[in-house]
């Protein structure tokens, strides 16, 4: 009796829902990702391709957290690295592991965030453009984000984990 | 071969929410170029010019508003104006406007103020501006700010400036609700705040101060533009 319902039930399709919620996860983080990488190249109503890195690096800088070479490789280089997760996440690419690198990479500005507002610095944050300033806000929006990517990396793998099983 | 049908609704919605955003751009940029108001401001030159260093015919002109009791101001001012002065602004690549931007949370930054104003009426600014950021610690606690500068402003100069100031009060309150005004209108929230004009287009830097290396960086960058 109990060998027939496990049967029954493995042998029933994967529901559809879960597949859904990590789509609306994925695409909503995908976004935001985008987003803050728009807000990089676009701001003072004009795009920046040729000089973005100078006004990142300077709000990266006000951080006091990184050498000036590291603040000046990391203003080039984020905006386009947010923009590429952001596509490979609202796509799918390497889901699970869009999932991790997005969650790490929020968990380390948090971190960046916290300290810089227990120090009593009052600079710009960064995030979405360069003339947002760092407070509880942008702590709690970032903090709401980090959930949504551990969120979007824990379904990843449960997913992935169950059409496995499924199909072996 | 081909995608997965998830894999074909994320690249679909990645094609819409690009769209969306370049969409979004285009429709401010049209705003921008369409409303006065949107457009890049372009330098509007205090008459008196009294508070500005270097030639006005540079190629680059920034402005700071500034607040002579802010912390972060001095610090701006210590490390990075100074070094600006004599790299840009001596040798003429830079004009360098300072525009008040006294904050009610200090409370003799209207005072210092009104001091640096009636200061540069008398071609003393960048004297009094200098002597007030680097003795910024002694008259905050006490309010004394010409007991402050007096080593560097002598006796007679300060004489000058305090009579000035006082024949001239109306003025300098206007000269400085002036600079206040163009800051609200700039959306300026703290102090330091930054403006570069070059090439006809201004474009404000991140708020709060900025490390001198990076700034030269991008002066550099402007020059050779």
């Amino acid at each position: 009796m109990v060998t027939s319902a496990v049967t029954t039930e493995s042998q029933s399709p994967p529901r559809a829902w879960p597949r859904a919620l990590l789509l609306l996860g994925r695409v909503i983080l995908g976004v935001i990702f985008l987003v803050a990488a728009f807000t990089k190249l676009y701001f003072n109503g004009g795009w920046h391709l040729g000089d973005y890195h100078f006004f990142f690096g300077m709000a990266i800088n006000s951080y006091n957290l990184l050498p000036v070479w590291a603040v000046e490789l990391l203003a080039r280089g984020l905006p386009w690295f947010e923009l590429a997760l952001g596509a490979f996440l609202i796509i799918g690419i390497g889901l699970r592991w869009s999932g991790i690198i997005a969650s790490a990479l929020l968990l380390i500005f948090i971190a960046a965030m916290t300290r810089a507002y227990i120090m009593g610095l009052e600079i710009m944050c960064g995030c979405f453009g360069n003339n947002e300033k760092l407070g509880p806000w942008t702590l709690v929006r970032d903090s709401s984000m980090l959930v949504l990517a551990l969120a979007v990396t824990i379904g990843a793998f449960l997913i992935k984990k169950r059409s496995a099983a499924i199909s072996s | 071969m081909k995608p997965p049908p998830m894999r074909r609704i994320g690249i679909f919605l990645f094609v819409m929410a690009f769209a969306t955003i370049s969409a979004v751009s285009a429709r401010q940029q049209t705003k921008t170029t369409s409303s006065p108001a949107a457009k890049p401001t372009m330098v509007a030159l205090d008459p008196s010019e009294a508070k500005s260093l270097g030639s006005k015919s540079a190629p680059i002109t920034i402005e700071v508003f500034e607040d002579f009791q802010c912390p972060a101001c001095r610090n701006f001012y210590e490390t990075t104006v100074k070094q600006l002065i004599d790299d840009y602004v001596n040798p003429g690549k830079v004009y360098l406007i300072h525009r008040d931007f006294p904050l009610d949370m200090h409370p003799y930054s209207h005072q210092a103020a009104r001091l640096a104003n009636a200061a540069a009426e008398l071609g003393q600014f960048e004297t009094v501006e200098r002597a007030l950021f680097d003795s910024q610690d002694q008259w905050s606690a006490n309010g004394k700010i010409e007991e402050a500068i007096a080593s560097t402003v002598p006796g007679a100069q300060m004489k000058k400036i305090r009579d000035y100031q006082a024949a001239h009060i109306n003025d300098i309150n206007a000269a400085i609700e002036r600079d206040r005004t163009l800051g609200v209108k700039r959306n300026v929230s703290q102090t330091p705040s930054i403006y570069v004009t070059s090439h006809g287009k201004t474009e404000a830097l991140p708020g709060g101060g900025v490390d001198y290396k990076l700034l030269r960086n991008y002066l550099d960058y402007l020059l050779r533009q």
